[in-house]
């Protein structure tokens, strides 16, 4: 690969890391440079582009979405989701395997792979925007969050962080709706971290080629608060 | 599950999806268009055409692209209607300061002016990969164009970026 196949390619794709670029890169260092400035640039069209929805508008939604159900009705269909779960449950528990949360954990993060990509610090106003509405707040002490946002998860919408930490970049889900008993850690398809009881539900960090990551885990956990 | 509690949980299942999306749909629409109240109207008639369409949706880890690809449909459709022809850009960055100041940080708010003067054919495909995540192949098959087409709108909306910033002199055309 030449300097200008080099500069178009990364500047179509800056995070562009395959083994012709890492060669371009270890030979040149202008382009090298280049690479790096695309980067930082892409961090700041990141954060330009996520402007603040609501200065946007609200555009209305159908109107049953904000509507309760009536009371006795929803009452059935809590009794009668009761039953069908508890059946279903029983009938999973006995002829599959469990659903493993490591599994969940690491389906996630695989489907947002621009996540971990993110280097520029989210704007607390934004960052406020992810973990008001869970009654949380992150301490200082975690490391920069480069990436905010509330996705869905087993059905409920949860935050998804990614924390810049000592070791690089950490995925971290407040599964608030996900209650355990005991850490569960994850090990699967490069993916290292755990999953922890937590005063309200668990909390999922993850991350790649994390060297401790129960160390890791610990420090985020820590910069947690999770309201009162 | 009887038919009462299937359409709750469609409800409550769509709801999930609709209060984790919808402001990267806007966002997403709000790019496209440079118009809020576009934004807006888009937003809306995509949600109500998704709910329409729920049922085939068969994996909901694939919503996001599903919605983007209604919210596109819709957009074009709304824009041959409602957009006015845009003969000036400092007016339409003018029109839309509210959505793209940034008070803190200059550089941002430059780079915001910047790409809400990019033509749109830089403009949506570089959206579609900083903003949503998407590859380069995801977004030629959205868009209904070859890679290397994506790659070039790409490289070329940077190097109109860098030199809107005042990194690089002007890009060839």
């Amino acid at each position: 690969m030449n300097c200008p196949d080099f500069r178009r390619r990364t500047g179509a794709e800056p995070f562009a890391a395959d083994e012709d670029i890492a060669a371009h890169r270890r030979d040149c260092p202008a382009c090298a440079r280049h690479q790096d400035e695309l980067q930082s640039m892409d961090g700041l069209i990141a954060r330009a582009l996520a402007v603040d929805p609501a200065r946007i508008g609200k555009p209305k939604t159908p109107d049953w979405l904000s509507q309760p159900a009536p009371a006795r009705r929803r009452l059935f269909a809590i009794a009668a989701s009761l039953v069908v779960g508890l059946s279903v449950g029983f009938v999973l528990l006995v002829s599959a395997p469990r659903t493993s949360i490591a599994r969940e954990v690491v389906d996630h993060v695989l489907h947002e792979p621009g996540a971990m990509a993110a280097t520029v610090p989210v704007e607390p106003g934004a960052l406020a925007g992810v973990l008001d509405p869970d009654g949380t707040r992150l301490k200082p002490g975690a490391g920069d969050v480069t990436y905010a946002t509330r996705c869905p998860f087993d059905g409920h919408v949860v935050p998804h962080l990614v924390v810049q930490a000592s070791g690089g970049p950490v995925t971290v889900l407040l599964l608030r709706h996900r209650d355990i008993r005991k850490p569960v850690r994850i090990d699967e398809r490069g993916y290292r971290g755990v999953v922890m009881p937590a005063p309200r539900g668990s909390i999922a960090i993850v991350g790649v080629d994390i060297a401790d990551p129960d160390e890791v885990a610990k420090r985020v956990f820590e910069a947690v608060d999770w309201g009162g | 599950m009887n038919r009462a509690d299937g359409e709750t949980d469609r409800r409550r299942r769509f709801g999930t999806l609709c209060e984790s999306l919808c402001p990267d749909l806007l966002r997403f629409a709000f790019w496209l268009g440079r118009d809020r109240g576009l934004a807006e109207d888009v937003v809306q008639e995509t949600m109500l055409r998704a709910w329409k369409a729920f049922d085939s949706l068969a994996d909901e880890g694939k919503a996001k692209a599903w919605l983007l690809t209604i919210a596109r449909r819709e957009f074009a459709r709304t824009f041959s209607r409602k957009r006015h022809e845009v003969t000036d850009l400092d007016v339409l960055v003018a029109a839309e300061t509210e959505v793209l100041a940034a008070p803190e940080d200059e550089r941002l708010a430059e780079m915001r002016a910047a790409i809400f003067r990019l033509e749109d054919d830089y403009r949506e495909p570089l959206v579609l990969q900083v903003l949503m995540g998407y590859s380069t192949r995801e977004i030629a098959a959205m868009m209904g164009l070859e890679q290397g087409a994506v790659l070039t709108r790409l490289f070329r909306a940077r190097a109109r970026l860098r030199h809107e910033l005042g990194i690089t002199p002007e890009p060839e055309k």
